[in-house]
């Protein structure tokens, strides 16, 4: 009865992992500046796009970032079980659902990577036989969580210099509007070429949905090939993610960008994939979301435009706020399956 | 030619043209149809009605803008231009504004026939209008600096805005002047002058106005270090 149960919640969190991965794609809106450029058909755009992340997710799912978030956060010795990471899932979930109904924009990782480790701290302490000091690799945590700061911090100083450079060296050569169209032109083709760089990087760097995969496997729910395979779902469903739902947000936050120009747009998305790839290389998993703020940030701080540093500040709590908020929510879930004799 | 002895321009040559060029021989046209408008005015300082008639009524026929408009309409919105549209489509409307004002100042001063109070206010008059003639000029030559140089296209602006100053000036004194004439105010050639020195400025004023958001543009658009 335990095994068809262990059995049941392994199919409900490949379910759930897959259902992760297609919110990826339905949530990115990398592809924005490349619809504004109007450098392909919207269609075909929202397909690359799609290719471009599903291929990054595939490609690195046989480490780095998945390998982080599914094994080595955790300490010497210890493995997720299923009821570990479906409260996880839950809890990040539910506490992104909370911030969307409240019209605050969360980072999935944080939240994912918060949980974990309010979980982890309740099996450390109620499960017995688990110091807390070595139920995490803090060290390894300790990283992840600098990489948060850091990571938007990089993103903003890239583009700032990435700016001032590009701007010395060509742009303000450019005096008059025709040579600013036609300059322009040339830029967002380099937009398309930057834009599938970044959305290869933000589908390698997405750590949720194949770190869930990832820990079946360590806990050997899973075996390598049935990984791969559900990873290549995953990759897929990504892609499909985009394709069919993220063009509704990406079509929005178009509409707002009418004025940017291709050169903008290709710096911004440059320095965010440099910083996701470097990122990934290293195994940490960040907020893309951040990334692009602090870039846009730093685009602005670059052109001497305006920074609203008020709804920086508000958007900054509740980024403090989801590392520990949903590791309190997940502690609660899972003390309280614990109390229900599920662990 | 057409009936009303107009120049019309052949729809093939205009189908050739880009949206800057475009934009350059309806900038041209109107100016040219601004400075007649102006020198009908100094006709009819110099009490030389025949001119002044001829050139108002040029003012107030003119339609070969129309076609360009035209062109240009069907074409803008057809045109890969990938963030200037918006900003080009305003400063054609900006130009034929300066063909709406000119119309209207056209039928207006046909209305009736004054004759100057004085040889002293006959020359600020003359003055006011050689500034203004300067000024639509160098308009024209801003906006035709747009596509190819917008920081030498903001200096010219800043000329036009300065000159337009010292118009408010001379407007100021002509104003003094045509007070303190033993006239009656609520003459016809009381009327009559007051509105054309009024005239003459909100042409000014526009032109001014126009230069601002070349300068606008010219921040928009360049990327200083």
């Amino acid at each position: 009865m335990a095994d068809d149960l262990t059995s049941i919640l392994v199919i409900v969190l490949i379910v759930m992992a897959i259902a992760l991965a297609f919110s990826i794609g339905a949530n990115d809106e990398t592809l924005s500046a490349l619809v504004v450029a109007g450098v392909l058909k919207f269609k075909l755009a929202l397909f690359i796009g799609g290719v471009a992340i599903g291929a990054g997710m595939i490609f690195f799912s046989g480490g780095f970032v998945a390998k982080t978030v599914g094994s080595d956060i955790l300490g010497e010795g210890i493995t997720y079980t299923t009821i570990m990471l479906l409260t996880v899932l839950i809890s990040s979930i539910l506490w992104l659902v909370v911030g969307s109904f409240a019209g605050i924009p969360l980072s999935s990782t944080h939240s994912l990577v918060g949980s974990v480790v309010g979980v982890l701290i309740v099996y450390a302490i109620f499960q017995g036989g688990v110091n807390p000091d070595t139920a995490l690799n803090w060290t390894k945590l300790g990283n992840v969580v600098l990489s948060w700061f850091l990571s938007p911090l990089f993103g903003l100083i890239i583009t700032f210099l990435l700016f001032k450079l590009i701007a010395k060296l060509y742009l303000s050569r450019l005096k008059g509007l025709n040579q600013i169209e036609l300059s322009e032109k040339h830029f967002k083709w380099l937009l398309l070429v930057g834009v599938i760089f970044a959305e290869i990087w933000v589908g390698a760097n997405s750590g949720e949905a194949l770190g869930i995969l990832y820990g079946l496997l360590d806990n050997g729910s899973l075996n390598l090939t049935q990984y791969f395979t559900y990873s290549i779902i995953c990759g897929i469903f990504a892609c499909v993610g985009i394709y069919f739902a993220a063009r509704y947000v990406i079509r929005n936050l178009a509409s707002h960008m009418v004025d940017s120009r291709p050169s903008e747009g290709l710096i911004i998305q440059m320095s965010s994939a440099i910083i996701l790839m470097v990122a990934t290389i290293l195994g940490l998993p960040i907020s893309h979301s951040h990334v692009i703020v602090f870039c846009i940030i730093g685009m602005s701080m670059a052109q001497k435009k305006e920074v609203d540093y008020k709804a920086l500040r508000k958007m900054g709590i509740y980024w403090v706020l989801t590392f520990p908020v949903a590791a309190l929510l997940a502690g609660i879930l899972y003390l309280g399956f614990f109390s229900f004799g599920f662990s | 030619m057409s009936e009303n002895n107009q120049i019309e321009i052949d729809e093939k040559v205009l189908k050739k043209l880009n949206i800057d060029e475009l934009t350059h021989l309806f900038m041209d046209n109107i100016n040219e149809q601004n400075l007649k408008l102006i020198e009908g005015i100094e006709s009819l300082v110099e009490e030389n009605f025949e001119k002044f008639n001829n050139n108002m009524k040029y003012v107030i026929k003119t339609n070969t803008e129309v076609q360009i408009k035209k062109q240009f309409e069907s074409k803008i919105f057809k045109s890969k231009l990938m963030f200037s549209k918006a900003d080009r489509l305003k400063l054609f409307t900006k130009i034929n504004d300066i063909k709406n004002i000119g119309e209207f100042i056209a039928n207006k001063m046909l209305l009736y026939r004054a004759v100057f109070p004085d040889e002293e206010f006959k020359i600020h008059i003359r003055n006011i209008l050689k500034s203004l003639k300067i000024i639509s000029n160098k308009l024209s030559n801003a906006v035709k600096l747009i596509g190819s140089d917008l920081s030498i296209a903001r200096d010219v602006c800043e000329e036009i805005k300065e000159k337009r100053r010292k118009m408010r000036k001379e407007e100021w004194n002509l104003l003094n002047r045509l007070y303190n004439y033993d006239m009656d105010y609520l003459s016809r050639t009381f009327l009559y002058l007051k509105e054309l020195i009024d005239n003459i400025m909100m042409l000014a004023d526009h032109i001014k106005s126009f230069s601002e958001y070349i300068q606008f543009l010219a921040t928009k658009y360049l990327i200083f270090d």
